[in-house]
């Protein structure tokens, strides 16, 4: 079938399309330069066109999920949608259930959504999720910061073996990338116990996560992995925590990148969360100046906001030392999961409240990090949903980016609390993004950093993942208009899949399977096997599962995007 | 117990096999297999092991469909399922019960089956962890994998709980011998704990054993709740336990290392029922502040928590789900099984690889017996008497590959180690089958309109 | 004024969901529309005349101007006046389970029992019930740690297991008995039991208070004895007689106080 879409305003970026009034054609699930007469003409005229969006970090699929979906019945009760003909039924506001998360990704005109947190002994688990998840293509980042044979090699400083493990791991979870959460930090809570600030040593085994950071991005490198190390710093949600964040990022400086298809040798994610001054949570304010600082001086960096936006919501992380002093800060019901070998997880439900003055403030370091980031190829849009808020919220995020005025407002009205004039530089920013700026850090910088070729533009031979919004850029005021903005981003006037079309005016009109994206990586399975001999001796003693059912197999991976990568080319 | 000879006899093994019985899933059994039938288990504790190796016992072979005289009489698949599609199709009220002895591909077919005629989907944890459940969603659900348990607990405590009995392999494999990293010694470098009214055998082999009395439960996590806080007791003597035994416990509870809490139905159906768990996941919580506490359901059958899981990642609720209003429903007393069945609402039942006849109250099994059942499963039980339609499954774990959900959550896939009897079907395709048989009869009755 | 009157005529083996048939909805409603209407049963719905005779008197602008008066056996009639806003329902027998359930005002008299969940989650209004109801009344949703945050719930008979669970706000009058636990988790509000309480009101409470004027067999470690009151008042309300005063729960450094009669309590102290 081929389509064409006539007249729409485009934003494209990556091909430097900024605004032209342009035809984009699709044919076989490709864009295409030329179709012939038959072409089904859909008209977009007066009308936004992007390429769809890319959600570089976000929790929708895995154990973690299923607990919160499990102990929040009262969230699943919010956000209720019978069946459809098409659809099936939708429940949850913040951790809406597998089909659910397919259909409003697509009704907000996304694409594709990396899973930021995958522990591969339960690797199974997110990847079943992600197939009961319709309409977009997904990949999941493998959690490696507090795995013990990663802690080992790191303490070691074996690249080798590390990079090894990695390319093995990867295969056995099927996973895309690096995911490190709060470097042996997850661990030290095994013993009830945390690490804080880079040089802090883990408990036995004496590594530090400035070890650990460094020798995962350099086998990152050494493998030339299609995206970074994914970094989820030490110290989250501390008051002060901004110099770890500069420091963190700073250990990579000299780790020269061995990937032509990304810029960045690390992705720090949810730079909101990361971004504190202050020493506790009275004197708490905004530190996100020294973070945005060293990010504009250092382009080997990307990041992604985390985004407050003021919900009921529930937080989960694989940071549950953090968790856990979250649950005696609010004191509501706590779930926790501690993996053998790997990792831990943490969830607590929580409610930002723009009457409370520290939710008020971390709201403003977002937009503030938003906001004095100079580049928009480096920072993205994200609430690291569902954790500063789900992400059916990006249309309103992108409203408050567009709209000087609509955050002066919240501010003057009381919408949220005054302490933010004076623990945050937030009302003294005027900047304000332009369609263009919101298309790169919706689409094209996600794709750029995690190395997606044919997603996040529409040049020819991408996917057609298309997205169309019923938006007139010449004559709507964003800055004026934040409500029209925020409705039609968040009711796509046509969302397109592989050339297949799944939402018309917001509503969701057909259905297709997810796709699971990872990496294989190749070149090195001589090494593999060498290696696995020496990890099944402790792999049989320590793990409670037998080796030959831990991986993930093909039967839970039935639409596969495998990304083969040349070990070190 | 007699000596019985090692078994020398068989063609082939397979290694690595998953035991379909308990919530342990033990996944290190070995299949000793002679002529397409397993003959010998290694590894497997005697319920696992006599499950597996007695599958052609009391067999189900062939569909069968009772006869108007009430006897069960053989038919051909097409008949039995024509006629279980039709009482489906035709239900006001269907309820699809069990799910926690099938695979998560099977489920997969349920609940699109449950979606489309609007049934109740609802498994055993409605009869036995259903509480807990109901205590993390009021508390919350500090877990661990049975790993960390193994690498790192110096405290086990089991309450409610016979492992012994129930879950044979649980100590040795995950919880009390076996030699973790931080626990090289096993056994010896653990404190094992049993809070039970009775002296089970688990009590016997534990250092200490707190048997609180019937019902005391509540009162007696509340005393001990207070004694971690460091209030000073008033009663001399707490639900059967005298006051300084209950300090000693908070005492020596909040001095480990790393300790687990595994509890069972003991707690879950005694007075306080959910408010027990209660209790004991905020004793967890609270003990988290001075040391490292976790706790794990003791999960019976081995796909159990994968219904619950399967349940709440596909419509957000873990079990009871009630699709009659086009929308998924939760609410205990109301969308579960026992209660739709004693209130004698549910005009068609269907039971997949479980065993109402022998599990629910008699109030539950008289309606059973006034209403078309529709049983799915391997053997004749209690709920084949009760059958109207039966339609012969195969074996997960044995005959047919599939996913399960071990009890701290692990997604273990078990593997397929022998052919099916030729007669019978995978429960997936049976559900299937199910699933496109109505709705074709739905399909004609709307053109017929 | 609006009278609408519903004769049964049919009883439902699976039970009617009332959920739509509250003042809000059907104050304009004409008898020709209450014939129409498809009641949900099970999966299906089917004709509310073939359960109930309707009868419609007067009319209404608003829900506040109807009062609904529903006769016959409703032990299979849930979600009676769920959700209601305003105006009246009188019940003339007992009712299956929800009934009051998320309603913010009007009232809703029942002469007879109530199942579980009765009042559920009320932020408002007057829910009367003549006899005894069942487990949850007055409680959240299950793992909502809010529930009942306003209105009042009056039971003549006894209440079951968890009344008030979580509850928030409001004020629950037992003038019978009460089952285990009433008012675990409860976080602020009143609750009344003029009769005897079987076993550990106040389970986990952080806030609000719990008059006993029976006994308790059972009570709590974790409640700390304060002083004995004579004719206390307490929020906003006087009692007569010698009370004493505990506070708790301090497994969760609560600060709700259970006041239990001193005379009829000599066992706890």
């Amino acid at each position: 079938m081929e389509y064409i879409i006539k007249n729409g305003t485009v934003y494209d970026p990556t091909n430097n399309v900024a605004g032209e009034k342009k035809d984009i054609m699709f044919k076989d699930g490709k864009i295409v330069d030329n179709v012939s007469s038959d072409a089904k003409v859909i008209d977009a005229n007066d009308k936004i066109v992007m390429a769809a969006g890319i959600d570089p970090h976000s929790h929708i699929a895995g154990p973690k999920l299923v607990v919160g979906r499990l102990y929040r019945p009262e969230d699943s009760r919010r956000g209720i949608k019978s069946k459809t003909d098409v659809t099936r039924a939708e429940t949850g506001f913040s951790i809406p259930n597998c089909p659910a998360t397919g259909y409003r990704y697509s009704r907000m005109g996304y694409g594709t959504v990396i899973e930021a947190a995958m522990p591969p002994l339960e690797a199974k688990h997110t990847h079943e999720e992600i197939i009961a998840t319709p309409n977009i293509d997904i990949g999941a980042l493998s959690l490696f910061g507090n795995n013990w044979f990663v802690l080992e090699y790191a303490k070691d400083n074996n690249i080798d073996d590390l990079a090894t493990f990695i390319s093995k791991w990867l295969k056995l979870t099927r996973g895309y990338g690096v995911k490190i959460v709060n470097p042996g930090g997850s661990e030290a809570w095994g013993w009830g116990m945390n690490v804080h600030g880079i040089d802090d040593p883990v408990p036995y085994f004496d590594v530090s996560s400035r070890d650990i950071i460094h020798s995962l991005a350099e086998a990152n490198e050494k493998l030339g992995l299609p995206h970074s190390i994914h970094l989820h710093p030490n110290d989250l949600g501390h008051p002060g925590n901004y110099e770890t964040t500069v420091s963190s990022m700073d250990i990579v400086k000299d780790v020269s990148k061995n990937s032509p298809v990304r810029d960045q040798t690390v992705h720090m994610t949810h730079i909101q969360y990361h971004s504190y001054a202050g020493t506790n949570w009275r004197d708490f304010e905004s530190g996100a100046e020294d973070v945005a600082k060293f990010i504009n001086n250092n382009d080997y960096v990307t990041c992604d906001v985390g985004q407050i936006t003021l919900d009921e919501t529930t937080t989960m992380t694989a940071d549950a030392p953090m968790e856990f002093d979250l649950h005696q800060l609010n004191g509501l019901k706590w779930a926790n999961k501690d993996i053998e070998l790997e990792t831990a997880a943490g969830i607590v439900p929580f409610i930002y409240s723009g009457r409370n003055s520290v939710h008020s403030v971390q709201w403003a370091i977002g937009l503030e990090m938003f906001l004095m980031v100079e580049n928009p190829w480096q920072i993205m849009l994200t609430t690291d949903s569902p954790n500063a808020g789900p992400f059916i919220r990006y249309p309103r995020v992108i409203s408050w980016l567009m709209s000087n005025k609509r955050r002066v407002e919240m501010i003057e009205n009381g919408e949220v609390h005054k302490a933010v004039g004076r623990k945050s530089i937030i009302a003294t920013l005027d900047r304000e993004y332009d369609f263009n700026e919101i298309a790169t850090i919706s689409r094209a910088a996600p794709a750029r950093a995690y190395g997606f070729a044919d997603k996040g533009h529409l040049g020819v031979g991408a996917r057609a993942d298309i997205a169309v919004y019923d938006i007139n850029p010449n004559n709507i005021d964003p800055s004026n208009d934040y409500e029209a903005i925020e409705h039609a981003f968040g009711n796509a006037a046509l969302t397109v899949k592989d050339g297949q079309i799944l939402v018309k005016d917001g509503e969701v009109v057909s259905t297709k399977e997810s796709q699971t994206i990872w990496t294989n990586v190749q070149g090195l399975e001589e090494q593999e096997n060498v290696l696995m001999k020496k990890i099944m001796p402790v792999f049989d003693k320590y793990y409670t599962v037998k080796f030959e059912n831990y991986p993930v197999f093909d039967n839970y991976v039935p639409n596969p995007i495998q990304v083969n990568v040349q070990a070190g080319k | 117990m007699a000596y019985e000879e090692p078994i020398r006899d068989y063609d082939r093994i397979v290694e690595n096999c998953t035991c379909a019985f308990c919530g342990c899933n033990c996944d290190d059994l070995t299949y000793l297999i002679k002529d397409e039938h397993v003959v010998g288990v290694r590894h497997a504790c005697r319920l696992g092991a006599s499950k597996i190796m007695e599958d052609m016992d009391q067999r189900l072979l062939v569909p069968m469909i009772r006869n108007e005289e009430g006897n069960l009489v053989e038919t051909d698949w097409d008949t039995a399922l024509d006629k279980a599609a039709e009482l489906i199709a035709g239900a006001v009220r269907p309820v699809f019960y069990g799910w926690s002895e099938t695979s998560i591909e099977t489920m997969k077919q349920g609940i699109k089956l449950g979606e489309s005629v609007g049934a109740v989907l609802d498994n055993q944890a409605t009869i036995c962890h259903g509480p807990s459940l109901q205590a993390v969603q009021n508390s919350g659900y500090p877990v661990n994998t049975l790993g960390e348990v193994k690498n790192r607990a110096d405290m086990v405590v089991y309450t409610g709980s016979n492992a012994m009995n129930s879950h044979p392999r649980h100590m040795g494999r995950y919880s009390a011998f076996p030699r973790g990293y931080f626990r090289k010694r096993g056994r010896f470098d653990r404190t094992i704990v049993t809070m039970d009214p009775r002296y089970t055998d688990t009590a016997k082999m534990s250092d200490i054993w707190v048997g609180f009395e019937p019902n005391g439960d509540y009162e007696f996590y509340t005393a001990l709740r207070a004694a971690i806080k460091g209030k000073e007791l008033k009663q001399e003597v707490i639900s059967g336990i005298p006051k300084e035994t209950v300090v000693e416990l908070a005492e020596a509870m909040k001095n480990t290392q790393y300790g687990c809490l595994f509890f069972g139905l003991g707690l879950t159906h005694s007075l306080a029922k959910q408010r027990n768990i209660d209790a004991g996941i905020r004793l967890i919580q609270d003990l988290n502040k001075y040391t490292k506490w976790n706790l794990v359901p003791m999960r019976g059958h081995f796909n159990v928590n994968g219904f619950n899981i399967f349940m709440s990642f596909e419509m957000g609720y873990p079990y009871g789900v009630d699709f009659s209003r086009g929308y998924p429903r939760y609410m205990n007393g109301e969308t579960n099984t026992i209660d739709l069945l004693t209130r004698e609402e549910v005009d068609v039942f269907m039971v997949i690889a479980a065993d109402p006849g022998a599990h629910f109250p008699g109030g539950a099994n008289r309606h059973l017996a006034n209403i078309p059942v529709i049983q799915v499963d391997i053997h004749w039980g209690p709920s084949t008497e009760l059958a109207d339609i039966v339609l012969p499954g195969s074996f997960v774990g044995v005959e047919v590959a599939g996913t399960s959900y071990r009890m701290d959550g692990v997604p273990i896939y078990m593997k397929k180690a022998i052919d099916k009897p030729e007669t019978c079907r995978d429960d997936e395709w049976i559900i299937k089958e199910l699933y496109d048989r109505v709705q074709k009869i739905k399909g004609e009755r709307i053109a017929s309109k | 004024m609006k009278t609408i009157t519903f004769n049964q005529k049919k009883i439902s083996s699976i039970a009617l969901e009332f959920d739509e048939l509250i003042p809000d909805e059907v104050f304009n409603w004409k008898k020709s529309d209450f014939d129409k209407y498809m009641v949900p049963i099970g999966n299906s719905r089917f004709p509310l005349s073939d359960y109930f005779d309707i009868e419609v008197e007067g009319e209404a602008e608003s829900p506040a101007q109807v009062k609904m008066v529903l006769n016959g056996d409703l032990g299979r009639v849930k979600y009676i006046g769920c959700k209601m806003t305003d105006g009246q329902i009188v019940t003339n027998s007992s009712v299956d389970l929800h009934c009051g359930a998320e309603m913010s005002g009007g009232s809703i008299l029942i002469n007879g029992d109530a199942e579980s969940y009765a009042g559920r989650e009320m932020t408002g209004g007057e829910l009367e019930i003549m006899g005894n109801v069942k487990e949850f009344c007055g409680a959240s949703y299950i793992g909502d740690w809010r529930g009942m945050t306003g209105g009042i719930i009056t039971i003549h008979g006894n209440a079951g297991k968890q009344l008030g669970e979580c509850l928030s706000g409001g004020e629950i009058h037992v003038k019978g008995d009460c089952d285990i636990l009433a008012g675990i988790h409860m976080n602020k509000g009143l609750i009344r039991i003029d009769g005897d309480v079987t076993r550990s009101p106040g389970g986990q409470m952080l806030n609000g208070d719990i008059v006993i004027n029976g006994s308790v067999s059972r009570f709590l470690e974790s409640f700390n004895q304060d002083e004995i009151v004579l004719d206390p008042t307490i929020a906003g309300k006087s009692f007569l007689g010698k009370y004493v005063k505990f506070t708790g729960d301090i497994v969760r450094n609560g600060k709700g106080t259970i006041w239990l009669s001193a005379e009829k309590n000599r066992h706890l102290l």
